[in-house]
């Protein structure tokens, strides 16, 4: 038990800890090196330069244990704070290169000694009452208030200050804790890892970090799908706290190796998904997560779990984590940032080895059973699948048939069906049907049982590539608030095209007879009468402005594939309709383009429309360009 | 007083670990599976968000559901089943269920890979391809050998004395050594079952033979959990004789492509109503534990529910205005998460005995029946709508869209309800079993 803990209230061990994580990622890791940028101090010279840095909390980690002066741990962390406000507020001032290398040194030497002197008698300052949780919150507190958006966001002086003022209260907070306060005298007693396993499952997690954050902060498409904007700030802040929380709950029910495993596969699939900038706000969500429960262990274990009999033994234990873990592993992972762009596949695989594979030897020491059976039927599967491949007589397929494959792959088939029911309204809107016996002939027919959008039996004939490329791209724009996602991923390679060509392919026999079929349907009166031209232009807005308005996306972005520019129907011409007439012949002619479009161009139909909707958009187009002609 | 124990006196489990991790099995995929459903009806609402998927987006999303809840949820109770009648769980063939279970999640967990890295064979509810194709029968096969060791090797015990139970458990074994290559060749994109032409969807015939097929599962069920009433009950003869009867009409039938609209396929199709009065009676001949009531209730009103409304919804006109519409997206709901799943529920109840009482939270049971109420309730209004205005769902308005946010609730409520079951299983597999409790008393004694 600790004597004198009366004095302890809790909330400076918490606050210290929130301090020290404050001044590390707002300040040494994040505004200083924006600082440097901002004097030139960029390439091999800051590469130097964070050596200084490195050099400086490597020796003070190390040394912090050691030191015979300030033998009191509260004058010790004192010293480290002041060191540390100190080097803050001297980034303020205009630097050189020589200068720029003291003050690293500087900012890494107060880091060093603070952080271990923190860590080494954390109870001092905790008490004994719940220092875990303590710990968690001080960790989560820090992560928060680093995604504080104003304060993320603002200048590096400003962050410098900040963190420097923190600091003086940190030497605040010290002074709030009795003198009188002794050491701890036992550790929590914890089922006991190897000091060397933990450090290398450290040392992987730290280089994991440090290289995903870099990578993030330096390519622009990642750092715009991950901590820009005060959403991803506030969610990053929120994300952080509650992983620092849940990794206190799973320190003490599950342990530290299951925190560490679990920390390894969130930062390992966040690197993993780092590789396709797609992925991003994926990454966003997971990297935080990893980042706060392993950061709550890296406070907790040299502080309450390590098994250290002393003091001595505990800051010795720390200074190495924080040497060789901490500040190596940091600077391991930021050189290969810089040098590759990227954390490679081979090396997350390499960091789950040292991470997970005590933990797997254990699970599979007691499941055996499981592990063999499993392996064995995975391994007789293996070798049928084989053989089976073996035994086929490979075929070489062709742009239609990988693009319907490509239309299986994607799972197309739970919104669009294949099949035209006759003598339904369907032949009218998505016909014309197809026999029983021309369905059988494919592999397998693609029926589908749902229609969440149009049916696509015969899409080939009332749609352009041009069409579908742009709607592939993007269908919300393209087809007026469509629900389908993008599939824009799919033309970073050729399964787009051949998607397409297969689209393409989709169409009958009977096309020909169908657009005569077309020509045939005209607006019913009850139609007519329910047309209305506010909402005409409503509809308009949604499905065609995005082609025929001057300023329309699609027609801007795909203005020099379309087979001819769509006229900007607010002025026309109006290229297939008679050029005089009566006003409902005209109606009718538009109400058909609209509903089918024009076959042999770009322009798609709106098939699905109600026919009062048609109505309603030819009868506002109509009006408007009469209206046009009159003050003309 | 709840008739049921309460969760926080229960402090030894009384099943076979067999069946109280086939149930856990089975309950981790629920879970994921309604997590699923539950991010694809995010998805329908905010379709931006495929955008943070990658290429995992909607329609690859939907395979996995669906797989998931029928390879996972709604199979892997009928393991437990198997273990029971086939005595796998006792003795020393016991300790390999646990390894069958971990190589079935794992046919799973490859499955789910495969399909989200977009492998599929374009066969809705039978989408195994490549690897996976290969590896899931062959886990069946596991499953099997497992169920077929412990036949023999407790061929002499009390389970197993008299022809009868002898010759129906060999017959048994026979028809499942079946399932796993009719599963691999099913899954061949070049078979395809009789189409209507009328809607393109399955024939009256082809209902009426897959339906067959659950009634005889369910004819069966009562024979491998519990035993009959003492008293002579002649609906089990009966039933089983208007079964045989309906297989002979399945049968004339045929597979051969036809219309819904012609009488004798709707007619025939009708033929399954004589199931409404005829299972309850035939579960009322058997003797339950009393923990299953509630779910014993609850699958006889959703089974009733599906068979009334399957064969209204095929009757010419109604199927034409609900073919490819939200409407028999929830009449699929009503059969799987109504029917299936109270049905599964109720075997699980039975088979765990005392250790049932992890279904039987009062809570959980009303968020999950009353949320696939609410939700096939909100799929058949959707439907209707859609059946005369396609462009509901194509071009979503302020109706469809809140007809999907509450969808959404009705989801996660389902969603809870499996966690609860799934936080309660876990702790149950962790509980020291009552034979190790009493060997332990005994030596302390």
């Amino acid at each position: 038990m600790l004597r004198g803990n009366r004095h302890v209230a809790g909330w400076q061990g918490a606050s210290l800890v929130a301090i020290t994580y404050v001044y590390f990622l707002i300040f040494a890791q994040f505004a200083f090196l924006k600082r440097l940028s901002s004097l030139g101090v960029e390439g091999a010279q800051l590469k130097i330069v964070m050596a200084a840095m490195a050099i400086g909390g490597i020796l003070l980690s190390l040394l912090a244990p050691r030191l015979n002066v300030w033998s009191q741990p509260n004058a010790r962390l004192r010293i480290g704070l002041c060191t540390s406000a100190a080097a803050a507020f001297l980034s303020l001032l205009s630097f050189g290169s020589v200068a720029a290398l003291a003050e690293s040194f500087l900012i890494g030497a107060g880091l060093g000694l603070l952080t271990v002197t923190l860590v080494t008698h954390l109870r001092q300052w905790t008490g004994s009452r719940n220092p875990l949780l303590l710990v968690g919150l001080g960790t989560g507190a820090g992560y928060f208030a680093c995604n504080f958006p104003p304060l993320f966001t603002s200048s590096p002086g400003t962050q410098g200050v900040v963190a420097g003022l923190l600091c003086l209260v940190g030497v605040g907070v010290s002074f709030s804790v009795s003198a009188s306060t002794a050491e701890e005298a036992e550790t929590e007693r914890r089922p006991t890892y190897s000091f060397f396993r933990v450090l290398g499952c450290f040392a992987a997690l730290v280089w994991l970090d440090s290289a995903a954050f870099f990578i993030i902060q330096n390519t622009p498409a990642l750092k715009a799908g991950t901590w820009e904007g005060s959403l991803h700030l506030w969610a990053n802040g929120g994300l952080h706290f509650a992983a620092a929380l849940a990794s206190v709950w799973l320190l003490r029910r599950k342990g530290l190796s299951l925190v560490l495993s679990a920390a390894f596969v969130a930062l390992g699939v966040a690197c993993l998904l780092l590789l396709d900038p797609s992925h991003a706000a994926f990454a966003s969500v997971i990297y935080p997560i990893g980042v706060s429960l392993y950061s709550v262990a890296l406070v907790a274990y040299p502080s309450l779990l390590a098994p250290a009999a002393s003091a001595a033994e505990r800051g010795r234990m720390a200074g190495w984590i924080y040497a060789i873990a901490g500040w190596l592993g940091s600077a391991m992972g930021i050189g290969m940032g810089q040098n590759l762009g990227h954390v490679p596949p081979v090396f997350v695989l390499g960091a789950g080895c040292v991470v997970l594979l005590p933990w797997v030897v254990k699970t599979v020491r007691g499941r055996q059973r499981e592990m063999v059976a499993t392996a064995v039927v995975l391994l007789a599967a293996f070798c049928v699948e084989h053989f089976v491949v073996a035994v086929q007589i490979p075929s070489q397929l062709n742009e239609v048939e990988r693009g319907r494959q490509v239309y299986i792959s994607e799972g197309c088939i739970n919104c669009h069906s294949q099949y035209v029911r006759p003598n339904t309204a369907d032949v009218l809107m998505w016909g014309p049907s197809e026999s029983i016996e021309d369905l059988r002939r494919e592999h397998p027919p693609l029926i589908g049982n749902r229609r969440q959008g149009p049916d696509l039996a015969e899409v080939g004939g009332r749609r352009s590539p041009l069409w579908l490329r742009a709607h592939f791209f993007d269908p919300h724009e393209v087809s007026g608030g469509s629900i389908m996602p993008s599939y824009a991923y799919l033309f970073l390679d050729r399964r787009g095209n051949d998607l397409v060509a297969y689209i393409e392919s989709l169409q009958g026999s009977g096309t020909v007879e169908h657009v005569a079929a077309e020509r045939d349907w005209h607006l019913s009166a009850s139609s007519m009468a329910a047309a209305n031209a506010g909402e005409g232009e409503r509809l308009y807005e949604r499905h065609c402005a995005t082609c025929h308005n001057v300023n329309g996306s699609t027609r801007l972005i795909w203005q020099a594939n379309f087979k001819r520019l769509p006229p900007d129907l607010r002025v026309g011409p109006f290229y297939y309709l008679p050029p005089y007439g009566p006003a409902a012949l005209r109606i009718d002619r538009l109400a058909q383009i609209t509903k089918f479009g024009v076959a042999g161009t770009d322009m798609p139909g709106h098939e699905y429309l109600p026919d009062s909707e048609i109505a309603s958009i030819s009868l506002w187009l109509t009006q408007s360009n009469a209206q046009l002609s009159q003050n003309r | 007083m709840s008739p049921y124990p309460s969760a926080k006196t229960i402090y030894a489990r009384t099943s076979s670990p067999g069946v109280a991790g086939a149930a856990w099995h089975s309950l981790l995929w629920l879970v994921i599976a309604n997590a699923i459903g539950v991010l694809i009806a995010v998805l329908l609402l905010s379709p931006s968000l495929n955008k943070e998927l990658g290429e995992w987006t909607y329609g690859r999303w939907v395979i996995v559901h669906m797989n998931l809840e029928l390879y996972g949820w709604s199979s892997l109770p009928m393991a437990a089943f198997l273990f029971k009648v086939y005595g796998a769980d006792r003795g020393p063939l016991a300790q390999w269920c646990r390894p069958a279970l971990w190589v079935w999640s794992t046919a799973l967990g490859v499955g789910t890979l495969s399909w989200l890295s977009g492998q599929s064979s374009g066969k809705l509810f039978l989408d195994w391809s490549g690897y996976a194709r290969i590896y899931f029968p062959l886990t069946i096969l596991a499953l099997w050998l497992l169920i077929a060791a412990a036949l023999v090797s407790g061929w002499n015990s009390s389970d197993n004395a008299g022809l009868a139970a002898r010759s129906a458990k060999v017959l048994g074994l026979v028809l499942l050594l079946v399932v796993p290559f009719l599963i691999y060749i099913a899954s061949s994109p070049t078979l395809y079952p009789a189409i209507n032409p009328d809607t393109g969807g399955p024939t009256g015939a082809s209902q009426l033979e897959s339906s067959l097929i659950v009634v005889a599962i369910l004819l069966m069920l009562p024979f491998g959990l519990t035993r009959r009433k003492a008293e002579r009950s002649r609906t089990i003869a009966i039933a089983w004789v208007v079964l045989a009867a309906e297989m002979v009409l399945c049968l004339a039938l045929g597979r051969t492509d036809i219309s819904h609209h012609r009488p004798a396929q709707y007619l025939s199709l009708g033929s399954l109503l004589l199931w409404l009065p005829l299972t309850p009676a035939y579960y009322a001949a058997f003797e339950w534990h009393a923990a299953t009531r509630r779910w014993r209730i609850a699958f006889l009103c959703w089974w009733s529910a599906l068979v009334l409304t399957g064969w209204v919804m095929f009757l010419p006109g109604v199927l034409d205005h609900f073919k490819f519409t939200d409407g028999l997206v929830g009449h699929s709901l009503l059969a799987m998460a109504g029917f299936v799943s109270s049905l599964l529920i109720f075997v699980l109840v039975e088979l765990l005995g005392e250790d049932g009482w992890i279904f039987n939270q009062t809570w959980s049971f009303y968020a999950w029946n009353g949320g696939v109420a609410a939700y096939v309730a909100l799929m058949f209004t959707a439907g209707w709508r859609e059946g005369f205005d396609p462009a509901f769902t194509m071009a979503p308005g302020s109706m469809r869209n809140a007809i999907y946010d509450i969808r959404l609730l009705v989801g996660i409520s389902l969603l809870a309800a499996s966690v609860d079951w799934f936080v309660w299983a876990t702790k149950l597999v962790r509980e020291p079993s009552l034979d190790s409790v009493t060997s332990a008393q005994e030596v302390t004694a």
